[in-house]
């Protein structure tokens, strides 16, 4: 009778368990990712903060707000905010897996601007509305506009600036900032050649996102096109870009790790002074003054991106943006988190506490006016020439073409392809995939 | 009527947990790789027969990705198995820091396995690597080794980070059937005059021959699965690719789940295939 007591106790609670583990209530995040509620602490206690609704906002540690600011939201506006910190890499795959479902990872996610083309195409954003003045005054929102659409607010800026180190330059007698892209390539030979810098250009070549980007601005930047209308690759233009690169492999410009090392490690060489030259993201702008990143502070200035002739006329953006799911029950309450999330006095805030580089131009420019931030050298001038290199905005199949393009360029750094066939390669699977 | 309703009472919890965790998915998997399912287009979902199959096993890629799974198996389970072998004799030896010593060599088998690769990379890595710093300390080369820029020298490496993680195991299992078999066997071949090495082949070998089998398995199983080790050490790239990295790919980076469950599915039924071959040619009684 024990026995059978204790048999049917045991299946009780395994039952028991198990219909804990279907039920719908929200458990505590089994992913080791960091989940807090703004509720807590606020004065929005028992049921009063309901009538505003409550909200999950998925995003990377650098996008958290403080828990004061979110505080400030939570009064104004009576919306709870409950934050589940994910790590940028596993949003993607989270956002995956849950809207395959039909679920929503969160009501408020982060979109990078890569995954706009694929998100817009798999239906899993909702557009959200932005006045004319916002869109006049955030170039980078163009990147998350499809068909008309805006699917999501950039909220981070990070688009492509120039950085050399002047005083490598005055030890090897180059006396002006360089201009065009063959000025670079003959400064850097001069930099090698009188044994300044062994390794002068900074260029990510492993078999990863940036390799791919990085030969997108080039391209971008010299000849002010990359893709043809129909989402093909335009030849004279990348095949250019990559014989560049073939190049400055040959030529032993770039350091051998950086054909295997992370793309970021390729570009803090330039802030150990082991690379002269860099086109890399604005962080690198408060990285260069910051003492903790950076051993050669007072050496990196920021400047216009080179061209062909002259300097460039457009430089590619690289933002993050906020974005709203498709299958959120709370679509109202987390539009209203996105408008305050971004807005100019929120992004003046968050440069201050989570040095964020505002997308708002006139937030930017105030910014460096009145000195927070420091070295800014051409950021601004080069903020107001940034557009998208992709006719169509971002494609559906961006990652599938990244890859192909990444690891082309990695096998030519390897030396297994020469350009034409590193180009070759791509452009086979990037008209292939256009087609479809 | 009571008694025979009750055991099935009792296993019911867990044939609903392996029915919900294992046999759904492994329905449904083989479900949806039988349809052309490509998030990125949700109105253009339909039933496509074996033909994500047949696309897979026409691809360079899916071959390529193939070898490099085939490499790494081989080496992997060549070395781990010989390796954990010794490893379990010396750690059978009675020695006063005999359970100190089965607690070092079990570490790298607690380590998580992207942590092994991250650690692995330090080592080789082609510009501040250990290995490379010990090449030119020694005079052995005059400058940094690309360890990991060419296939072959990129998946011996993988192979040997992995048989690294995959050694404690097969050593726990080995020492587990090496003091599994009675001492009194040993006695009567010493009696009958066996030398060391007769009393190797005759009594220890066959009798842990079973205890192999579960090692050569389950090392098997983890060289197919490789995969944070190959993405700590290379990336996504297309040079160290195995095919579950293939398979992630397809399914989570290009969001194409049809063909995605089609790799899954084939790596699984080699997987499968292997651990029979392995159980059915391995795991033999022997009489005495």
């Amino acid at each position: 009778m024990k026995k059978r007591l204790i048999s049917t106790l045991l299946i009780l609670s395994m039952t028991a368990v198990m219909a804990a583990g279907c039920s719908k209530e929200p458990a505590s995040d089994s992913n080791g990712d960091k989940t807090e509620d703004t509720s807590s602490g606020s004065n929005t206690e028992g049921n009063e903060g309901i009538e505003g609704g409550s909200i999950t906002f998925m995003a990377p540690d650098w996008a958290i707000p403080t828990d004061d600011q979110l505080k400030a939201f939570t009064d104004e506006t009576g919306i709870e905010v409950t934050v589940n910190e994910v790590g940028w890499d596993d949003i993607r795959d989270k956002m995956v897996t849950a809207a395959a479902g039909g679920q929503a990872v969160a009501d408020v996610v982060e979109v990078d601007w890569s995954w706009v083309g694929e998100f817009y195409a798999a239906d899993w954003l909702e557009p959200l509305e932005v006045s004319d003045e916002v869109k006049a005054d955030m170039p980078t929102l163009e990147t998350f506009t499809k068909d008309g659409n805006v699917l999501a607010i950039p909220y981070a800026n990070d688009y492509r600036l120039s950085y050399y180190n002047t005083k490598q330059y005055e030890d090897a007698g180059i006396k002006d900032e360089p201009q065009t892209w063959d000025e670079v390539y003959a400064n850097c030979k001069t930099l090698k050649e009188k044994g300044v810098c062994d390794y002068p250009f900074a260029l990510p070549l492993n078999a990863e996102e940036k390799t791919s980007t990085y030969l997108m601005w080039l391209a971008y930047t010299m000849n002010g096109v990359v893709f043809n209308d129909d989402g093909t690759l335009n030849k004279d233009s990348v095949l250019a870009a990559l014989k560049y690169e073939e190049q400055l492999i040959k030529d032993e410009l770039v350091d051998p790790a950086d054909k295997t090392s992370s793309g970021m490690d390729a570009y803090k060489r330039i802030l150990s002074g082991s690379a002269n030259f860099l086109t890399g993201p604005t962080s690198f702008v408060s990285k260069s003054t910051n003492e903790e990143d950076c051993s050669v502070i007072g050496q990196i200035t920021p400047i216009l991106v080179p061209g062909k002739d002259a300097k460039a006329t457009v430089t590619m953006a690289l933002p993050e943006a906020l974005g709203v799911t498709k299958f959120s029950e709370n679509k109202d309450a987390a539009k209203k988190f996105i408008e305050w999330y971004t807005s100019a006095e929120m992004q003046e805030a968050l440069n201050e506490t989570n040095t964020a580089i505002p997308t708002l131009n006139s937030v930017l420019k105030k910014l460096i006016d009145n000195g927070k931030i420091q070295n800014a050298g051409a950021m601004m001038e080069q903020a107001e020439l940034i557009a998208s290199p992709f006719p169509g905005g971002v494609p559906s199949y961006y990652a599938e073409m990244s890859n192909a393009m990444y690891n082309a360029i990695n096998k030519m750094a390897l030396g297994e392809m020469t350009a034409d066939e590193a180009y070759a390669e791509m452009e086979a699977k990037v008209t292939e995939l256009a087609a479809e | 009527m009571r008694k025979k309703i009750l055991p099935y009472l009792l296993l019911s919890p867990m044939i609903l947990i392996m029915g919900v965790l294992v046999f759904y998915p492994i329905i449904a998997t083989f479900s949806y790789s039988l349809k052309k399912w490509k998030l990125t287009a949700p109105n253009d979902i339909h039933m496509v027969g074996l033909r994500n199959y047949a696309a897979i096993l026409k691809s360079d890629s899916f071959w390529y990705s193939f070898q490099n799974t085939l490499f790494i198996l081989a080496v992997v389970v060549l070395l781990t198995t010989v390796l954990g072998f010794l490893t379990s004799i010396f750690l059978n030896i009675d020695v006063k820091w005999s359970g100190i010593l089965l607690a070092v060599a079990m570490l790298p088998w607690a380590l998580p396995p992207y942590v092994n690769g991250i650690l692995w990379k330090f080592v080789f890595s082609s510009g501040y690597g250990f290995m490379n710093k010990a090449v030119i300390g020694l005079g052995l080369a005059d400058k940094p080794i690309e360890w990991l820029s060419s296939r072959w020298s990129l998946l011996f490496i993988v192979s040997l980070v992995v048989t690294w993680r995959s050694i404690p195991f097969t050593a726990l299992v080995c020492l587990a059937g090496r003091q599994s078999i009675p001492g009194g066997l040993y006695e009567a071949a010493r009696i009958d005059g066996g030398s060391k090495r007769t009393i190797f082949q005759m009594i220890t070998l066959p009798l842990m021959l079973p205890f192999l089998a579960i090692g050569i398995t389950s090392t098997s199983v983890t060289a197919i699965n490789v995969f944070d080790e190959i993405i700590a050490l290379s990336g996504y790239s297309d040079l160290g690719k195995n095919i579950l990295v293939e398979s992630y790919m397809t399914t989570f980076s290009f969001l194409d789940f049809g063909k995605g469950s089609a790799v899954t599915y084939l790596v699984m039924l080699f997987a499968g295939i292997l651990g029979i071959f392995y159980l059915r040619s391995l795991n033999k009684e022997v009489e005495y």
